[in-house]
């Protein structure tokens, strides 16, 4: 739970969007290899994985058999036929994984424990990186992954990040972990890019000002209803599809919207809080946030798509909290 | 939003003769009811429960209709699930209660008794998975995977914020997580089922918290080896409108560590205290028929009701109860402390008129069965059953008296681990002391054995030294 007065939270906030900032970002990972690789994933997920170029990666949704959205991740082409899957929802992957491997050559780990990861994010977060890695990244392209070194340490780094600035996500081994650490931090210093320390801020505030969700906010929904259409190929097969396009030729019954709460703070308001229009249930908060870049308490939710258009009154949870619908991004 | 008549579509049939037949089955079973449209505003339900009519059974309207589920009364009254659920949490917190006003007998030292069963709290936590190493990460990947914790949080570092959490939420603690830091986490809960216990639970929970920092730190079990500051600072059970918990690193905040009297101490940084105005009245579970942790995961009412209907024996009674036998001299003077205050607690129960008359429309009983009769009691301790989701059948219901058949391992063993017999003695002295204000003295409760039953009897009883 982020509060406008926490100076704290919005001096850290700030440091991201003016200059940089940095700090552990360690997800989940499972690497995925075998002959089969590449055609296994083009059919687990949505987006197009086949002809990704080595060293490039895709943001990507996985789906039930029922077309509704069970992760949403990025697929690295790490080359050589071995990929890397960034998720939050790494044994979750893997089981899933095990259940629809049949007719494939492939084989997949999560390798979570033996990879830490930070993130440097910001407008000055190439030069920040500039200056800790042997060679410059600030060439990258979005999604584009290479093998560095922090002095001796061998790293990968790509372009990247959950708060809709320039930003880039390094990995390393669990025991250089300590050492990278120091050297971000070193490198960071001339920036006044300082290390964040409040969750919530580079989880949740940051991200959502951005329209940024995580998959606590688009859990069940289609990509069509959590507005990520643009990632579905109908010209390739992929598991879920039938269901998939059946609900979306029915047309689409949940939107994936934005709220704005007008009282001081939001703590009577958990995730899924339920969502009012007229006193009659329409929908639920997913999570709630104050932005400090927007200087608002804001939310994402999933509501009736006919009866809550952007721009509707609604209240939220037990205190009927005033909010109003609106587009999920804000800045 | 209008609400209509009550379908039943699977059904436990109350022993008591409705329309002229009478069939004798549990009524633990829940039973389903309906309420037309998915939308019911504030005070229906709002989510549809598990016991949904199958696909393709179309049963014109009922098809529409969502399911929710209950408990039955021996009348044959439905007791919403949210309700029994928030009434089971309160029967464990007050059965928790008399098992303090035991401890307070035996040990008249607020600063013994509380080291005592804070001391035996954090030990029990930690020997939830007590092992090796391997067993240790094992259990802690099991946790952060069955809760999807994601390592990005510092989980190693703050379990105990994110267990917590998610632990007193379970319990019906309207919870939110105020700060989560790298230096520090704060909680606050504006409900407590829980708050009649006394103060020192308030202390003794902490010592489970701690716990749990101390598990993902890896440290020595059942001893504080890590590096934050834990204070409940302030408590409902002593008087304040929130609970609030705040963990604080100590490099940070430069602290000492703490010993199992200190944790009911200040926090060092200012708290966030949230407006009257925007308080709860109820957890998550209550006002929207599931429970969401930070990270997304949710969990059904129905499972929160069972988890909790499990744990909350094993945390507020069980657990305490170690450290509390050992107070008294002997086993025989534990008990006979124990059965005097469950007994006025009992006797207490429907001493006022209003309590007895409010039992009577609580669970539906008919004007024909009049004040002095069994059933009105019987009726009470199925209702009590009921709500704890613990399974009983009758073998009697009428005016001659009521048993009721129970297994011995239902009975005690709420969390088969931990099977309690002290459920059974202050029950049966509970129950008894409650049966002479809500029906009469002439009518008695006891608990004889039957195999591997328990048959719970009200009958008429002479006892020249009752209590």
């Amino acid at each position: 739970m982020l509060f406008k007065e926490d100076e704290v939270a919005r001096a850290e906030a700030k440091a991201v969007r003016e200059s940089a900032g940095w700090y552990r970002w360690t997800h989940d990972l499972v690497e995925v290899s075998g002959p089969d690789a590449e055609r296994f994933l083009d059919w687990m997920l949505v987006n197009r994985i086949v002809g990704t170029p080595e060293g490039r990666g895709k943001y990507t949704t996985m789906l039930d058999e029922k077309g509704e959205i069970i992760d949403d991740l990025v697929a690295f082409n790490r080359g050589g036929g071995v990929w890397w899957l960034s998720t939050l929802y790494g044994p979750h992957a893997v089981r899933w994984f095990d259940a629809h491997r049949e007719g494939f050559d492939v084989s997949y780990e999560d390798v979570t424990h033996a990879w830490d990861m930070y993130s440097v994010q910001g407008p000055n977060s190439a030069k920040v990186m500039d200056a800790l890695l042997d060679e410059p990244v600030d060439e990258l392209k979005r999604f584009q992954i290479v093998e560095r070194n922090v002095g001796e340490l061998a790293v990968v780094v790509d372009r990247g990040g959950f708060t809709g600035e320039l930003g880039f996500e390094l990995y390393c081994k669990r025991e250089d972990s300590v050492a990278v650490a120091e050297a971000i931090a070193a490198a960071a210093e001339p920036f006044d890019a300082p290390r964040l320390t409040t969750l919530e801020v580079y989880v949740r505030s940051l991200p959502m000002e951005k329209g940024m969700a995580l998959r606590q906010d688009y859990k069940g929904l289609t990509p069509y209803e959590a507005n990520l259409g643009w990632s579905v190929h109908l010209d390739k097969d992929f598991f879920g599809k039938e269901a998939l396009v059946a609900a979306h030729e029915a047309g689409e019954k949940r939107a994936f919207v934005g709220v704005e709460i007008e009282r001081e703070s939001y703590e009577d308001i958990a995730q899924k809080e339920i969502l009012y229009k007229r006193g009659v249930p329409r929908g639920c908060v997913t999570q709630m946030i104050y932005g400090y870049t927007v200087d608002k308490n804001i939310g994402f939710a999933v509501v009736d798509a006919k009866r809550c258009p952007v721009g509707t009154r609604v209240t939220i949870g037990p205190n009927d909290s005033p909010a109003i619908i609106v587009e999920p991004k804000w800045c | 939003m209008s609400r209509k008549t009550v379908h039943v579509i699977c059904i436990s049939v109350a022993p008591y003769k409705m329309n002229g037949c009478r069939t004798f089955y549990s009524t633990v079973c829940m039973l389903v009811s309906c309420v037309r449209g998915s939308q019911t505003g504030r005070q229906g339900p709002v989510r549809a429960a598990s016991a949904r009519l199958k696909e393709g059974e179309d049963m014109a309207l009922l098809a529409h209709v969502d399911t929710h589920r209950g408990v039955e009364t021996a009348f044959g009254k439905i007791i919403p699930e949210k309700e029994a659920y928030s009434y089971c949490l309160r029967t464990i917190a007050a059965f928790s209660a008399n098992i303090f006003q035991v401890m307070r007998i035996l040990n008249d030292s607020w600063e013994d008794r509380t080291e005592a069963i804070t001391e035996i709290a954090n030990m029990m936590n930690c020997a939830a998975c007590a092992g090796g190493d391997d067993e240790l990460f094992q259990y802690l990947d099991q946790f952060y995977d069955e809760w999807n914790i994601p390592e990005l949080v510092k989980r190693a570092a703050w379990i105990g914020a994110i267990w917590g959490d998610y632990g007193v939420e379970a319990e019906d603690m309207a919870g939110r997580v105020i700060q989560f830091t790298e230096n520090r986490v704060e909680k606050e809960l504006d409900t407590c089922p829980w708050d009649i216990v006394g103060s020192e639970m308030c202390n003794m929970t902490t010592g489970m918290f701690t716990a749990n920092f101390d598990i993902a730190a890896g440290g020595e079990h059942g001893a504080i080896t890590n590096d934050v500051q834990l204070n409940m600072c302030e408590a409902r059970g002593c008087g304040n409108p929130h609970c609030r918990v705040v963990a604080e690193r100590l490099d940070h905040f430069n602290l000492d560590h703490q010993g199992w009297l200190d944790h009911r101490g200040a926090a060092h940084a200012p708290v966030h205290d949230t407006p009257p105005e925007r308080r709860v009245k109820h957890g998550q579970g209550l006002r929207n028929g599931q429970y969401v942790q930070a990270f997304g995961e949710e969990n059904s009412l129905e499972w929160q009701y069972n988890w909790v209907a499990q744990m909350g024996w094993v945390w507020s009674i069980s657990f305490p109860l170690i450290a509390i036998r050992d107070m008294a001299d002997n086993d025989d003077e534990f008990e006979r402390i124990l059965r005097i205050v469950f007994a006025t607690a009992g006797k207490n129960s429907f001493i006022d008129f209003f309590a007895r008359e409010g039992l009577r429309a609580w669970l539906d009983i008919p004007r024909e069965i009049g004040d002095n009769d069994p059933r009105v009691m019987g009726a009470y301790i199925d209702a009590v059953l009921g709500c704890q989701l613990v399974p009983h059948e009758w073998e009697a219901f009428d005016a001659d008296g009521v048993e009721i058949r129970v297994s011995q391992e239902d009975f005690e063993g709420r969390f088969e681990m931990a099977p309690l017999e002290e459920i059974t003695m202050g029950y049966e002295a509970q129950w008894n002391g409650a049966c002479h204000t809500l029906v009469s003295p002439e009518w008695s409760v006891w608990i004889a054995e039957d195999d591997d039953d328990y048959i719970i009897n009200v009958g008429r009883k002479i006892d020249d030294r009752a209590l």
